[in-house]
C-alpha cells in the first residue's frame, strides 16, 4: 500500500471497523460454539445467570461480598509484602555491605515460584486466612524488593553528588533523593506484586474457601455451572483491569515530575 | 623524576584494593548462606521447632535422595515427576512462543492486524491463567493437552506484549534509512524490526517462562496425578515435610535452571547488543 | 540569635590563597589498564578571583572540580583550602555541574532550597531565602514549576541560585553553559558576572571554550589533554571589563592561547 492509500479517509474508517468486525466475529463463534457443543454457555446464558446471581447468592453471601472477601485478601498480603519489602529493597540496595550478606539469601528464596508455596502454607497456618496472607504476601515481597532494589541501584550519581556537595548525612541523603528518585520504580514493583497477588488469591481460593471470586469458580465448576464460571472470570478481568488503573493513577499523583512516554 | 614509579604503585594500589573488595563480597555471601543453613540445621536438631512443622536440610537432601528411587509418597520417583513438569512447560512455552511471538511482532508492525486483534487480546490478558483452569478441566479434561493449554495460556500474554512493545520501539532513524535504500515494508519488518525487538521480546520469553512454570506447578497441584505440583501436594497431604521443602527446591532449581538457559541463548542470538 | 542563617564573611586579603592544589595526580583503573587522568597538578586561587580552567574536552578538568569538591579522593597529592587541608566534601564549597543535576521531583522553589533543608533552616526561612537567589538569576515567577518544564539555560539558573543560596565560600562550576544554545550561553555569561559582581566570592570555573574563558576570567590556566598537566597561566586582570569579545586585545590573547593549546577548540 502506498503512502496516498495509507492516508485516505476511506482507510482510516476501515481500519476502525477492524476491531468492531472482530469482536462480532468473537461472540458469533462463541453462540456457534455453544450450540453445537452443548457444554459450552452461550453468552446470553452467562448474562441470565449473572442475573440470577444478584438474587440468590451463592454460599449466602452477595456477589459484591465475595469480591471484597478476594479484594481484602490481596490487600492485606499486600501491604504487609510493601511494608517488609520497600525498606528491604531500599537497604540492600543502598547499603554495599547490608546487601553483600542478606542479597544472597533472597537469591536463594527468589527461584521458588508463589503458588509452589501453597502446600508448606497450609501445612504451617492450616487452611484458614492466615495461610492465605501469608501465601500473598510471600508472593508480594519479591517483586517488591527487586524493583526497589534495582530503583535505588539506577539512581543517577549525579542526584546522589548533588546530596554530598551540600553536605546531606547519609539519612538525609535517603531521604530526600533515595527514595523520590526510587519512588517510580517502586510503583512498578507494587503493580506487579499486585498482579502475582491477585493470582494467589485465585488459587488459594480455588484449593480451600468459602468466599472469594476463586471459590466461586471452583464452586461453579463443581457443579458444572459454567455460565457461573464464565462470569467469575469476567468480573476477575474486570477488577484485574480496574487496579491496575488504580495503580497507574496513584503512581502519577506520587511521581507528577515525571515526564510521559508515549 | 621517580613519576612514573609513583604512578605504578599507586595503581598496583588499587588495583589489590578493588580485588579485596571483591572477595570480600564473595566471601560475605559464603558466610550469609552458611549461617543461615546451620540456624536451619540447630534449629531442627534441637527440637526447638517441631518437626511436624520443619525439616531440617540434612532431612531435605536425605529426602532429594530417597525420592530418586522412592515412589511414596506420591507414587512416582522424582525423575518421573520432573519429567513430567518438564514435559508440560515446554509444550506449553514453545507453542506460545510459535504462535505468540509472530503474532506480536505483526501486531505491532501492521495496524490492520493490530486493529483488528487487539480486542480478542485485551479481553483474554487481565484474566488471571489460574481462573482458566476450571473451565479448561471442564472442556478438556485433566490430561496434558489440558494442563499444555493453560501454559500455553500463561507464557503466551507476555510474550505478545514484549514483542509488540520491542517491535514498536525500533528506531524510526533505521526505518526510514531502509526506506531510503528502497526496501519494501515487508523487508524492512525482516531486516530492521524484528531485529531491533529482539531483547525485549527475549525478556518477555523470559518472564513468560517463569510465569509459566509457577502456574503449571499450580495446575499440577489442582488436577494431576504426577509432576512436581502434585508430589509437594502429596507430600502435604501425608505430612511429609521433608517432601515438600525438597520438592520447592527443586522446582525453584529447574525454574531457575531454565531462566538461566533462556538467558544464555539471548546472549548468543543477541550478540550484536550493547550492555 | 541567628538573624539570618549567613556564615561571616572572610575579610578579603590580597594576594591570599584560597585555595591551594599541591602535585595532584588522579589515575584511574580499567580492567586490564590504568589512566593518568591527571598527573601532577600544582596551581593556587585567589581570593575572590574569577579563575578558569581551560583545556581540550574531556582532559580532567571536571575530575580535577571533583577532587577539589571532596566527591572524588586524589590518587596522591592535597588540596588546601584557607591553607588547612581539605578530606572529603566541604561545605563551603558550592557546586554547578555539568549535567544540570537538578532534581526533577522538586520545584524550583525546593531545588534552591536543598542546602538550606540540609541544614535544617525551618520552612519559611528556606523560602524566603531561595526567593532571594530565584530573583537573582531572573527567575521569579517560577517557583513552583518543575524543572521538566523548564528550557536548559533556566535549569542551568536553577542550579547556579542553588549554589549561591549555600554560600558557599568557593563556587566550582563544570561547563555549566555546555549544553546550552549559543544565545543563551552569551547571555548566561553576563548573567554570571553580573551575579559574580553583586556577591563577590572564589569562582573556580571550568569550559573547553577559549572565548568564553577570555571573556570570564581574571586568571586563565591552560590545561593539556591526557594526562592533564598545567601548560600556562594567563593573567587578564589588565583586560577591562565589561569585555568584547571584538576588542583587538580580546583577540591577541584569545589567538596566543589558541595557538597554546593541544586541540583546535571552537
Amino acid at each position: 500500500m502506498n503512502a496516498m492509500m495509507k492516508n485516505s479517509r476511506v482507510y482510516k474508517i476501515l481500519l476502525n471497523i477492524l476491531p468492531v468486525i472482530s469482536i462480532l466475529l468473537f461472540a458469533s463463534l462463541w453462540q456457534l460454539a455453544s450450540k453445537n457443543g452443548g457444554i459450552i454457555p452461550t453468552p446470553l446464558d452467562v448474562y441470565r445467570r449473572a442475573g440470577r446471581l444478584l438474587v440468590k447468592p451463592v454460599n449466602n453471601i452477595s456477589l459484591t461480598g465475595h469480591i471484597w472477601a478476594s479484594m481484602k485478601r490481596v490487600l492485606l498480603g499486600l501491604l504487609a509484602g510493601c511494608v517488609v519489602g520497600i525498606p528491604f529493597g531500599l537497604l540492600i540496595g543502598w547499603n554495599q555491605k547490608c546487601c553483600d550478606y542478606l542479597k544472597p539469601l533472597f537469591e536463594l528464596v527468589r527461584p521458588i515460584p508463589a503458588l509452589a508455596w501453597i502446600p508448606l502454607m497450609t501445612l504451617w497456618f492450616g487452611i484458614g486466612e492466615t495461610s492465605k496472607t501469608a501465601l500473598i504476601f510471600t508472593g508480594t515481597v519479591m517483586p517488591v524488593v527487586i524493583n526497589t532494589y534495582t530503583g535505588v541501584r539506577l539512581i543517577p550519581q549525579i542526584n546522589i553528588d548533588v546530596a554530598s556537595v551540600f553536605g546531606a548525612t547519609e539519612f538525609q541523603t535517603i531521604k530526600e533523593v533515595v527514595i523520590p528518585c526510587s519512588l517510580s520504580a517502586i510503583m512498578a514493583g507494587v503493580k506487579t506484586a499486585m498482579g502475582t497477588a491477585w493470582i494467589i488469591v485465585l488459587a488459594a481460593e480455588m484449593i480451600s474457601a468459602n468466599s472469594g471470586l476463586g471459590f466461586m469458580i471452583i464452586r461453579g465448576s463443581d457443579v458444572a455451572d459454567l455460565p457461573l464460571v464464565i462470569f467469575a472470570m469476567i468480573i476477575i478481568g474486570v477488577i484485574g483491569a480496574v487496579l491496575s488503573w488504580i495503580l497507574t493513577f496513584a503512581e502519577r499523583k506520587l511521581c507528577p515530575w515525571k515526564v510521559e512516554i508515549n | 623524576m621517580g613519576n612514573p614509579n609513583k604512578i605504578e604503585n599507586e595503581v598496583a594500589a588499587l588495583r589489590e584494593e578493588n580485588k579485596k573488595r571483591k572477595i570480600r563480597t564473595i566471601v560475605r555471601g559464603i558466610i550469609s548462606i552458611l549461617t543461615f543453613l546451620i540456624f536451619w540445621q540447630l534449629l531442627c536438631t534441637f527440637g526447638i521447632v517441631n518437626d511436624k512443622v520443619l525439616a531440617s536440610p540434612i532431612q531435605v537432601i536425605n529426602a532429594i535422595f530417597t525420592k530418586i528411587v522412592d515412589p511414596r509418597p506420591d507414587g512416582n520417583i522424582l525423575i518421573v515427576n520432573i519429567l513430567a513438569s518438564f514435559k508440560l512447560a515446554m509444550i506449553g512455552f514453545f507453542l506460545a512462543l510459535i504462535a505468540g511471538l509472530p503474532l506480536g511482532l505483526l501486531m505491532g508492525w501492521y495496524r490492520p492486524v493490530d486493529k483488528l486483534l487487539r480486542p480478542i487480546f485485551e479481553m483474554i490478558r487481565p484474566l488471571p491463567p489460574i481462573a482458566w483452569i476450571p473451565i479448561v478441566i471442564v472442556l478438556l479434561g485433566i490430561g496434558t493437552v489440558a494442563k499444555s493449554f493453560i501454559i500455553f495460556f500463561t507464557t503466551f500474554v507476555p510474550i505478545v506484549i514484549n514483542s509488540y512493545t520491542g517491535i514498536r520501539e525500533t528506531n524510526q532513524v533505521y526505518i526510514n534509512y531502509a526506506k531510503t535504500c528502497g526496501y519494501s515494508n515487508w523487508k524492512i519488518f525482516c531486516t530492521v524490526g524484528i531485529p531491533s525487538a529482539m531483547p525485549l521480546a527475549f525478556a518477555g520469553m523470559v518472564i513468560a517462562l517463569g510465569n509459566g512454570w509457577g502456574t503449571l506447578i499450580a495446575a499440577e497441584m489442582l488436577a494431576s496425578s504426577s509432576g512436581l505440583g502434585y508430589m509437594i501436594l502429596m507430600g502435604r497431604n501425608y505430612g511429609r515435610i521433608d517432601t515438600i521443602i525438597a520438592g520447592m527446591l527443586v522446582i525453584g532449581l529447574i525454574g531457575l535452571g531454565l531462566t538461566t538457559t533462556l538467558r544464555k541463548v539471548e546472549n548468543r542470538v543477541l550478540k550484536w547488543r550493547l550492555k | 540569635m541567628d538573624t539570618d542563617f549567613c556564615r561571616k564573611e572572610i575579610m578579603p586579603m590580597e594576594g591570599r590563597n584560597k585555595l591551594e592544589i599541591k602535585k595532584l595526580s588522579k589515575v584511574f583503573i580499567n580492567n586490564d589498564s590504568f589512566e593518568v587522568a591527571i598527573e601532577n597538578v600544582s596551581l593556587d586561587v585567589k581570593e575572590n578571583e574569577f579563575l578558569v580552567l581551560l583545556g581540550p574536552g574531556a582532559c580532567g578538568k571536571s575530575v580535577l572540580l571533583n577532587i577539589v569538591s571532596g566527591l572524588l579522593k586524589p590518587t596522591s597529592g592535597e588540596v588546601y583550602i584557607d591553607e588547612k587541608l581539605s578530606q572529603g566534601v566541604n561545605s563551603q564549597i558550592g557546586f554547578v555541574f555539568q549535567n544540570l543535576g537538578v532534581m526533577p521531583w522538586l520545584s524550583v522553589r525546593d531545588n534552591v532550597a536543598f542546602p538550606d533543608k540540609l541544614h535544617k533552616v525551618p520552612k519559611k526561612k528556606r523560602y524566603e531565602r531561595a526567593q532571594k537567589y530565584i530573583d537573582l538569576v531572573g527567575l521569579n515567577g517560577f517557583e513552583k514549576h518543575y524543572p521538566r518544564q523548564l528550557s536548559g539555560g533556566m535549569k542551568q539558573r536553577v542550579g547556579i541560585a542553588r549554589a549561591y543560596a549555600s554560600i558557599p565560600e568557593i563556587l566550582l562550576m563544570d561547563e555549566p553553559f555546555g549544553q546550552l544554545d549559543a544565545q543563551t550561553r552569551y547571555s548566561m555569561q553576563d548573567e554570571i558576572l553580573k551575579i559574580w559582581n553583586q556577591n563577590k566570592k572564589t569562582v573556580i570555573f571550568v569550559t573547553n571554550n577559549i572565548e568564553e574563558a577570555v571573556y570570564l576570567g581574571d586568571r586563565i590556566i591552560l590545561f593539556s589533554a591526557r594526562p592533564m598537566t598545567v601548560k600556562g597561566v594567563y593573567d587578564l586582570n589588565d583586560l577591562k571589563r565589561p569585555r568584547d569579545y571584538t576588542d583587538s586585545r580580546f583577540l591577541d590573547i584569545r589567538k596566543e592561547i589558541s595557538n597554546h593549546t593541544d586541540l583546535v577548540i571552537k
